[in-house]
């Protein structure tokens, strides 16, 4: 009977001490949401994380060998593409979209600026097999990890199997892509109560709660729905957006409300990065917006910020910057 | 604790096996019209036209035996990608000592799994089922070429999928069987061919209406014999 309880006991602390060691890894914010991401079936290790990470930053994913995720989603700008409007792939071939910064995607329930991805997952595969981004096949993709030395090691110390299957690649990614947090700024401390904002960022939030917030929702700011935001259409790329996938008229130009966290290194802005500054989006809401039959009903009345307005609403905006997520040594290229 | 958790299990698994170790076979036999379907090999629909299938892959799910009305098996985590070129994959097993008059199974994959992420074995996406820009299975994959189709190389490609309403295109088929003995599950793929009008249309690659009346035609294909 003793020996029984023992080992009950035993299995009892294991069970504690693997669940400390996950929600190391992630943690969820304090006054946050649960994640969309179920992550029971997944379970995030170190190991898993640290696989992930290594073909995040690996080029042996796209068809040259010579594009990586990072490429496109750099950690220091909130892994985006900072340089261009429109991402650059393979070939230096030029996409449709600007890449989206990513960081808190374990909220989201849909990926991709017209939720075309049902599941992080999932994600991988598209611009893996995009012929404008890395024009490779998850078949190859496989097969090349399949045939590294380095690879059969990581894959051996995450899943105790030298055996590269297409589940676990693109599961460690997604476990990677969990772990990039930013819940860090000077507005989370704020709420936390270990700092203020100075008297111009408070008016800044009182101006953005007023008129950002039903779309740009705390504590992830953005509700991760889709919204028409009253841009008007640029004709060389006719993106229709949500409505390509569901083609339902009423999901015409709406598109995934982006975060606003770290918006201060993810320019340039919108799906298709026409905007360079924040200062170019406050006059979109302002004096640019479009009335189509779409238009979101919180757009429908003009936006009036004087100058002051503006300067104290963007003052706010920079109050999301995270430095301890952009310059997070864990989620960097991996070191030799 | 523990041990009797298992002492437990393992009467569980033995009975398991004696039950059910002898096993049926349910065999998914591609034809057209009245002859084994063979991949590279030219047929006739029609006087005028010849047609040759160079994929044709499709998901078996949720299988299911019945009695009457009533359930008396069903498969666990029930995903079966056949190939009707792969004699591996054409044949399912079921277990011989249970009575039943249908078989029931879906073509494709369910909404719920669609939504769920990564997966393995069959339904692991390097198998060339998943869409990659646009998240889902591909429930049923017919390709080939036909001097009817207007294309490079004559070639159609027919990859039906889709779990959203109203573009939802899985198939739940019921198939009516008089003997216990092994059944072979004939499937005419001549009889999809002349529904399609390969002249007018000769692809369908994403979730649309096209995909949802075609996939509604394969339960049609079905036919029973008994080996
Ligand atoms: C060539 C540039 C490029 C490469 C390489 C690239 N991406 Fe992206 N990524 C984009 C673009 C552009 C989008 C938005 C596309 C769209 O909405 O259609 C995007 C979207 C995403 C999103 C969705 C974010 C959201 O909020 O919806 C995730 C996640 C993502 N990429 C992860 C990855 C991963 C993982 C890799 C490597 C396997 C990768 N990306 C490689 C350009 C790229
Ligand atoms: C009706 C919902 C809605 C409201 C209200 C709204 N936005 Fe947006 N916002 C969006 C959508 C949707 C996008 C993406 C549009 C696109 O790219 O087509 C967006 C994009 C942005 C971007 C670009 C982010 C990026 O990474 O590209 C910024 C910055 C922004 N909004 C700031 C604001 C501010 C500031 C306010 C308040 C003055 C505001 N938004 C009000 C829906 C909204």
């Amino acid at each position: 009977m003793n020996k029984k309880w023992g080992i009950a006991i035993i299995m009892c602390l294991a069970l504690c001490a693997f669940n400390i060691a996950t929600e190391h890894i992630f943690e969820v914010p304090k006054n946050w949401p649960k994640p969309t991401y179920n992550s029971n079936k997944n379970p995030l290790t170190k190991e898993k994380v640290e696989l992930g990470r290594e073909l995040f930053y690996d080029p042996i994913l796209s068809k040259n060998n010579l594009i990586s995720c990072a490429s496109c989603h750099s950690p220091y700008t909130a892994f985006t593409h900072v340089d261009h409007d429109l991402s650059h792939g393979i070939d230096d071939r030029i996409g449709t979209r600007n890449s989206p910064a990513l960081m808190n995607l374990a909220w989201h329930h849909l990926y991709m600026w017209d939720g075309a991805i049902n599941h992080l997952d999932m994600q991988a595969l598209a611009p893996i097999s995009h012929p404008d981004e890395m024009g490779e096949k998850i078949e190859s993709v496989v097969l090349k990890l399949q045939h590294s030395k380095k690879y059969s090691k990581l894959f051996l110390k995450a899943y105790g199997d030298t055996v590269v299957t297409g589940e676990h690649t693109l599961k460690a990614i997604s476990q990677f892509m969990l772990t990039l947090i930013s819940a860090n700024s000077k507005y989370d401390s704020v709420m936390r109560k270990q700092s203020h904002f100075t008297e111009q960022e408070s008016k800044g939030y009182q101006l953005f709660k007023q008129h950002c917030a039903s779309c740009h929702t705390e504590p992830l700011f953005t509700h991760t729905g889709f919204e028409n935001n009253g841009l008007p259409i640029d004709s060389t790329l006719n993106d229709i957006g949500r409505m390509r996938i569901t083609k339902n008229p009423q999901d015409s130009l709406k598109f995934k409300v982006p975060t606003l966290r770290n918006i201060e290194f993810s320019f340039p802005y919108m799906h298709d990065g026409r905007f360079k500054k924040i200062s170019d989006v406050l006059k979109h809401y302002t004096s640019g917006i479009v009335h189509s039959k779409t238009l979101a009903k919180s757009l429908q009345q003009p936006i009036l910020l004087s100058s002051n307005d503006k300067v104290d609403l963007t003052t706010f905006l920079l109050t999301l910057t995270d430095k301890v997520f952009l310059f997070n040594p864990k989620h960097s290229f991996p070191k030799k | 604790m523990v041990m009797r958790k298992f002492i437990w299990m393992f009467c569980v698994l033995v009975t398991h096996n004696f039950l059910f170790s002898q096993q049926d076979k349910l065999v998914f036999h591609p034809t057209f019209f009245n002859q084994t379907l063979k991949p590279e090999v030219y047929y006739k629909l029609n006087a005028k036209d010849s047609i040759q299938i160079t994929s044709f892959k499709f998901y078996v799910s949720q299988l299911e035996l019945l009695n009457g009305r009533e359930t008396v098996w069903k498969e666990q985590s029930s995903f079966h990608l056949i190939d009707a070129f792969d004699e591996k994959t054409i044949v399912l097993s079921v277990p011989s000592n249970i009575t039943f008059t249908k078989i029931k199974f879906q073509i494709g994959i369910d909404s719920l799994t669609n939504v769920s992420g990564a997966m393995g074995g069959d339904l692991d996406p390097t198998k060339g089922m998943y869409w990659t820009w646009q998240s889902g299975y591909i429930n049923f994959k017919l390709e080939g070429n036909s001097n009817l189709c207007k294309t490079r190389h004559n070639e159609f490609q027919f990859h039906l999928g889709g779990y959203q309403q109203p573009f939802n295109c899985l198939q739940t088929v019921f198939v009516q069987v008089k003997s216990k003995a092994n059944v072979t599950l004939n499937m005419d793929v001549a009889k999809l061919l002349l529904y399609i009008q390969l002249s007018e249309l000769n692809h369908i690659m994403s979730p649309s209406k096209e995909a949802v009346e075609l996939s509604g035609k394969i339960t049609e294909t079905f036919s029973v014999s008994y080996e």
